[in-house]
């Protein structure tokens, strides 16, 4: 029973502090115009662990993350866009809230 | 006839090694590969076939993104007539996006293009090659405009080519909000050829691409426009890796 009680109270905190620590975050990128950009950029994100989701607009022309609270840094995510070949605008902080599903 | 196919090999290599090797990124046009974005890191492979009533021609380009401005690109060919088989020269192109203007709306670039022919010949010598890729895209359309001058070495003559290419996404008309789905373009091409002491040969090409994330598949017809050929087809697929 106590066993059962710590699993569960554990499983309780992680929960709480994965869901405490997100961020969402909204990037414009101007100079995208096709899907091979999309995938670019999308593969770039991926590839940093702080990055939990990516979104990417061709429409709108913006790019949306998941990430941790306080990684990647808006320089890391500057040099990203840069690295794929686009140019980022704007970096905004969406909510600090936990994100739902 | 076959000694006139197999003189007029060398020349048809270049000449379609250059056009295929003139485009780039993502979108581009059917026969250039020069102009196409590459990611830091990231690729693109291009096979490409193309047809005319005795010739078979294959390719493979490769991009590769040294950085977000910085690509290298390689160029091989197989050519095969009747019974004339044979492997055209290899072209490895660096290009450097010297100048960007991207805006909400697309995006302008200008780009240098240097690099050699490796003749497959082993009597020819090595070719350096040189050019300009310009690229502009805004909203539905994007035009591309490369040119190519491969200067003359022994046993070949002074060689330069030209690509401008057009494309219009036909479908969808207006994108998703987020994500991506497939696209449909039109594209409508006009490229030549010139050699030193021949005619310059223009050729104009329509045809579609079908565009996702990861791959694009495309196709067109070629019309020699100096009449010399008949009517060409060709077919070209692209990953990104």
């Amino acid at each position: 029973m106590i066993k059962r009680l710590i699993i569960i109270s554990l499983t309780f905190n992680l929960s709480f502090i994965d869901k405490i620590s997100a961020r969402a975050l909204e990037v414009d990128v101007h100079g995208m115009t096709c899907a091979f950009c999309v995938d670019s950029l999308q593969r770039e994100f991926s590839k940093i662990k702080s990055v939990s989701k990516v979104d990417v607009s061709l429409k709108l022309k913006k790019i949306r993350l998941e990430t941790d609270e306080q990684e990647p840094s808006f320089e890391l995510i500057k040099q990203t866009v840069l690295n794929s070949g686009f140019t980022p605008i704007n970096i905004r902080v969406l909510t600090d809230e936990p994100t739902q599903d | 006839m076959n000694l006139r196919r197999i003189k007029f090999f060398p020349n048809l290599t270049i000449c379609c090694l250059s056009l295929i090797m003139m485009t780039e990124p993502m979108a581009m046009g059917l026969r250039s590969f020069v102009a196409l974005p590459v990611e830091k890191n990231g690729g693109v492979i291009r096979l490409f076939y193309q047809r005319t009533t005795d010739t078979d021609m294959f390719a493979t380009s490769a991009a590769y993104g040294l950085s977000a401005e910085q690509t290298l690109l390689l160029g091989l060919s197989y050519l095969s007539s009747g019974e004339n088989n044979r492997r055209g020269d290899t072209s490895v192109l660096y290009r450097h996006i010297f100048w960007k203007d991207d805006s909400l709306a697309g995006t302008n670039r200008l780009g240098f293009l240097g690099g050699v022919i490796i003749p497959e010949d082993k009597d020819q010598k090595v070719t350096p090659q040189a050019g300009l890729v310009f690229t502009h895209f805004k909203d539905r359309y994007e035009i591309d405009f490369d040119t190519l001058y491969q200067a003359s070495t022994k046993n070949r003559t002074a060689n330069a080519r030209y690509d401008l290419s057009w494309q219009y996404r036909l479908s969808p008309a207006v994108r998703p909000d987020w994500g991506l789905a497939t696209e449909l373009n039109s594209v409508l091409e006009l490229n030549g050829n010139w050699s030193e002491g021949n005619n310059t040969t223009h050729q104009i090409t329509g045809g579609l691409q079908w565009v996702s994330a990861e791959w694009i598949i495309e196709g067109g017809l070629v019309k020699d426009l100096n009449n010399q050929y008949e009517l060409r087809s060709v077919l070209s697929t692209r990953f990104h890796f």
